[in-house]
């Protein structure tokens, strides 16, 4: 617990930097509150997410939000750039087998959010927040010109189905099924 | 629907109210209000702050094992709808609430009545040790000397000499 409390003060914040973002104010101005309470907020460009499939991407960051204004929520699909992949030493053999050489730092890829830290509402009224925020991997995003020097197009408006990895780790939501993640939601160990 | 205990609390949740909150153990903690949720993420232990069941639980403030509480555990299996069994159902949920409440409160006047007793037992004390802080010491003996004094009646002849 105190792990995630520690872990929760130095990432959870969201990068501002040079974003002009009509949220800025609100974040800035309760992230000075009493008890360091975090106001938590979508999902923008340059927030990092964890990956928890077997990718190979251990972290990722955010560098655009395919849905929304102000940012990707539970459920959404972002395109990342990845930050950490595993290490040739973390590649084991057998059922846990990372997916070698699939993802390697620097590439872009496609992600869904399957935890994020701020609440969502759900048809019932109730409101559902995670730990962490949390992205499981569905495709590699193609240069935009082959070699041949012909633009590419990457299909994504009909959406991605099939993740990239064979395994999910933690608790998924059932805003999977809304969102068509029907592969994520059988692979999950646990269901919320 | 179903209703949930908070889990701070333990207050009911009904629908639309309260957040969830999902760790990463895949553990769902339900809260009833911001209160709560705010409590625990402090990270207090429910069974230290005073206003929670949990509290009253632990200390014996509150009545914890009576047989009416079985009527309320979670039970997973689905009942086949059935009109009769629902009508009885709603009413005896009325009178079951009724004699859990009853109950509760018996549990809490007893709690509550050896230390009634013991406070009446210090109040005549204290009026038998302390009686001059109420009267002053001087009155209590004139009281009990008062004597009956019997007055004639010679008043006539004296207005008779006045008018005159």
């Amino acid at each position: 617990m105190a792990a995630a409390l520690a872990s929760r003060l130095t990432k959870g914040r969201s990068l501002l930097g040079g974003l002009t973002n009509a949220f800025s104010g609100l974040v800035s101005s309760s992230s000075g509150s009493i008890l360091s309470q975090q106001q938590r907020t979508f999902i923008q460009m340059g927030t990092r997410l964890k990956v928890v499939d077997n990718s190979g991407a251990k972290e990722v960051m955010c560098i655009q939000s395919l849905r929304g204004k102000k940012g990707a929520r539970l459920g959404d699909i972002v395109i990342c750039s990845v930050k950490e992949s595993a290490t040739k030493v973390d590649v084991k053999k057998g059922k846990d087998a990372i997916q070698k050489g699939k993802v390697k730092k620097g590439s872009v890829v496609y992600g869904v959010v399957v935890r994020a830290a701020m609440q969502k509402g759900r048809v019932d009224g109730s409101q559902v927040r995670f730990d962490d925020n949390a992205v499981v991997i569905l495709g590699i995003k193609e240069k935009k010109t082959d070699e041949k020097g012909k633009e590419k197009k990457q299909n994504y408006k009909g959406g991605f189905n099939q993740p990239l990895g064979t395994r999910v780790f933690g608790p998924v939501p059932h805003e999977m099924r809304l969102k068509k993640q029907l592969k994520i939601l059988s692979l999950a160990q646990h269901l919320v | 629907m179903r209703l949930v205990k908070c889990w701070f609390c333990s207050s009911t949740i009904y629908p639309g109210h309260g957040i969830q909150f999902v760790r990463n153990d895949a553990k769902v903690f339900r809260f009833c209000r911001s209160k709560c949720h705010k409590n625990f993420k402090m990270k207090r232990n429910p069974r230290k702050v005073k206003w929670t069941k949990a509290y009253r639980a632990a200390h014996g403030k509150d009545m914890t094992q009576d047989k009416t509480f079985e009527f309320e555990k979670k039970r997973n299996r689905p009942e086949r709808y059935d009109r009769n069994v629902t009508e009885d159902t709603l009413k005896a949920i009325k009178k079951i609430d009724k004699i859990r409440s009853t109950r509760e409160a018996d549990h809490i006047s007893k709690r509550l009545k050896p230390n009634k007793q013991k406070a009446l037992k210090s109040d005549l004390k204290e009026i038998d040790q302390h009686i001059n802080l109420i009267k002053a010491p001087g009155s209590q003996q004139q009281d009990s000397e008062k004597v009956k004094v019997m007055v004639s009646s010679n008043k006539s002849v004296q207005n008779e000499a006045m008018e005159e």
